[in-house]
């Protein structure tokens, strides 16, 4: 069973990754190595007492090329691997679209929970290919953030062609993560012809009910003109 | 000489149209109490929106509920006076102008008149009337009339959440509330449902009016009649006025408009802190959301069956007895429950408590109908409601203070708990009191005069008296007509 452990990492430290491999049979035949994404790397510490083999390895994390899986590998034929992914802290966001109407602003959030990005870009897509948004548009585009862990675009004067996909990039030392936020765009007439369906609906069942009863009321005064006249003879 | 629309005149037909204004109640009590329930879905879009937080969004389902519960008189009043088609159509189009209104606001002060005052006061008019209308052509199924019709609080509720929600998905809280504003439209249908019934007992009331329009046609004719007509119409109106509100001065009404205080203020917190109760004594987030709904669907089974039980033979004759046993019950509940503290102990809970909360809701018109009969039934349940009015605002609020003093929910539940036995004790009481005050009558009467048999019947007595007829030795009974409550 392979042994992982995921690692959050913001700034350029540096680091220190230590493996214990326990076997019953001879440690001195065991093969130790360490690579990173599969290439082998200059294994620096190595120690067997009784039967615990310790291996150890010490870097420094300066730049993104240096993110990625660290493993210590124990064994050639039959490998047991313990694994360290790096990554840089990721953008938890919501699922949902946002909906809004045609001429409405909307803000688009984006926040990071216990990281301090360096800077925040925003871009759209409308289909693969990402677009930066042009901040250059003032009376369209503003970019500001309370803190440095969120970032807020505002769009104002909603037209349809807003619609899409718009992306955050968080930007680190060490990489770059990102979060995507649908937004949809509605003219006001999609809610009011559901809205128009109904109220018709309404005005036709209440002619149809009135009617009814005016029917009703007339049968009944026809047959009830019949039997005064019989009690008024009676008298 | 007029026409005499004799034709009109019926006793309540117990089926036929009467089903037909059950459907229409049904759609009444979806408009508006499952509406004002599923208006709480929209907070969280209002918080994020306006950047509020949850107790300001928290005022507008305090307002519609108290507005629509304060204006329940003026929507008697409205139905009595012009008609209860007239009414209730009325109340559709107001209750809708509030909700498309509220689609374009741009504030949460806005939120507050249009769809809290304005579609509050819409619901108003049209929820007192249309209960009455369902007593008018109901007596012999009259609680399983009213368990039906009432029943459309707990399904409306569980068939709009999901739809309101949706609707919120998909076109943003402003379309929901315009499509809602259409859908609320439908209370104009149910109006046209409603038509009008003249009962036999009702023949009186018409008679006065035309005494009333003779005698100012009268004066009219008469040589100093400005002041003098004016006078008439004045003591004509506070006179149609004061008969139309005489039950109020009843002893049986006034116990009972005391005891539904108390039992208002005490049904309230518990829809509102059942959830936060269970959370805090570490029952999951899906499960307390479970107890909410089995609350609420066995609120629709307690409706039904309830008032189909309280409808059969054995059991007729005591409806005051089974409202006020279910009115204790749930107080007991109340009582019981700051000692569950866990999911398998608070299942039961939901159950027996929504159970009887549906019993006691379908009981409340049928119980103040037999008090103060069809005629005034109107203008009877719209007091009633407005009497539910003040203790639904106050009584959250109050729960949740002793809930941050004290620490527990136990106070709050237990003053609730008590409130209820309190307001069932009353009643039974009350009852207790009128049947001891019935034999005291009947044991003097023996005493005074052997001839003499006393019937009684209600609340007055009324003396048969004997005449032998000395030639045939037969008894002729006299017997003076009376007062019959049903």
């Amino acid at each position: 069973m392979p042994v992982e452990k995921n690692i959050t990492l913001e700034r350029p430290s540096n680091i220190k990754l230590i493996c214990q491999f326990t076997t019953s049979g001879d440690l001195n035949s065991v093969n130790v190595t360490w690579r990173k994404d599969d290439e082998i790397l200059e294994t620096n510490y190595l120690n067997a007492t009784g039967s615990i083999l310790y291996t150890q390895y010490m870097f420094t994390i300066v730049n993104s090329k240096q993110m990625g899986s660290y493993s210590c590998v124990f064994g050639e034929k039959k490998e047991q691997r313990g694994t360290f992914n790096f990554k840089v802290p990721e953008l938890h966001g919501k699922n949902k679209p946002l909906i809004n109407y045609v001429g409405d602003s909307v803000v688009l959030k984006c926040k990071c929970q216990d990281c301090f990005p360096l800077n925040w870009t925003w871009y759209s897509s409308n289909g693969s290919v990402q677009v930066p948004v042009d901040v250059q548009m003032n009376d369209k585009y503003v970019i500001n953030g309370k803190n440095a862990n969120e970032t807020r675009l505002k769009i104002m004067q909603l037209s349809e062609e807003d619609r899409g996909s718009y992306w955050c990039h968080a930007i680190f030392q060490l990489g770059e993560s990102e979060e995507h936020i649908e937004l949809v765009v509605l003219s006001y007439l999609v809610p009011l012809k559901a809205f128009l369906a109904i109220a018709a609906e309404v005005v036709l069942l209440v002619a149809i009910i009135l009617l009814c009863e005016m029917y009703t009321q007339k049968k009944k005064e026809h047959s009830d003109d019949g039997k005064e006249f019989e009690q008024i003879e009676q008298l | 000489m007029a026409k005499v629309n004799r034709a009109q005149s019926t006793s309540p037909p117990d089926g036929g149209w009467g089903w037909m204004i059950v459907a229409g109640c049904f759609l009444v009590t979806i408009c508006t109490r499952a509406v004002t329930r599923c208006i709480s879905i929209f907070f969280v879009e209002f918080q994020t929106y306006f950047s509020q937080d949850y107790a300001q969004t928290a005022w507008i389902h305090s307002i519609v509920d108290c507005v629509t519960m304060l204006c329940a008189p003026l929507g008697s009043v409205v139905s009595n006076h012009l008609s209860c088609q007239v009414g209730i159509m009325l109340g559709g189009l107001l209750a809708s102008t509030g909700l498309i209104l509220g689609s374009f606001a741009t504030s949460l002060k806005h939120l507050y008149l249009t769809l809290g005052v304005l579609t509050g006061l819409g619901f108003a008019l049209c929820y007192s009337p249309a209960i009455a209308m369902v007593g008018k052509y109901f007596s012999r199924r009259k609680a399983l009339a009213y368990g039906i019709s009432m029943s459309g609080s707990g399904i409306g509720i569980f068939i709009l959440a999901p739809v309101v929600q949706l609707l919120i998905e998909q076109f943003s809280w402003r379309g929901a509330l315009l499509i809602l504003g259409g859908f609320v439209l439908n209370l104009c249908v149910c109006g046209a449902l409603m038509r009008p019934i003249t009962l036999k007992e009702d023949r009186t009331t018409p008679e006065q009016k035309h005494v009333c329009r003779t005698q100012t046609q009268d004066f009219k004719r008469g040589s100093s009649y400005s002041t003098l007509t004016k006078e008439w119409v004045q003591t004509c109106l506070c006179g149609s006025l004061q008969q139309e509100y005489s039950f109020l001065l009843m002893s049986d009404f006034v116990v009972l408009g005391i005891s539904v205080l108390f039992m208002a203020y005490g049904c309230s917190p518990l829809f509102v802190h059942l959830v936060p109760y269970a959370l805090s004594v570490g029952v999951s987030h899906q499960q307390a959301a479970f107890l909410m709904s089995i609350l609420g669907v066995i609120d629709i089974v307690g409706n039904i069956t309830f008032g189909w039980l309280t409808d059969r033979r054995c059991l007729k004759d005591y409806q005051y007895v089974c409202y006020l046993f279910a009115v204790g019950l749930d107080g007991l509940c109340y009582l019981c429950l700051p000692m569950l503290q866990r999911f398998p102990l608070l299942v039961p809970f939901s159950c027996t408590f929504g159970y009887f909360d549906g019993a006691y809701v379908t009981l409340i018109p049928v119980v103040t109908a037999e008090i103060v009969g069809t005629t005034s039934l109107s203008s009877a349940l719209g007091v009633v409601y407005f009497l539910h009015a003040v203790p639904y605002l106050v009584s959250p609020p109050i729960a949740g203070w002793l809930v941050d003093t004290t620490g527990s929910y136990t106070a709050a539940f237990l003053l609730c708990g008590f409130s209820m036995i309190f307001s069932s004790v009353l009643l039974g009481f009350a009852r207790l009191v009128k049947k001891m005050k019935k034999n005291q009558l009947r044991f003097l009467a023996k005493e005074s005069d052997p001839k003499l048999q006393l019937w009684t019947n209600g609340s007055v007595a009324y003396s048969v008296a004997r005449e032998l007829d000395q030639k045939d030795g037969e008894s002729v009974a006299i017997a003076v007509p009376g007062y019959s409550s049903t």
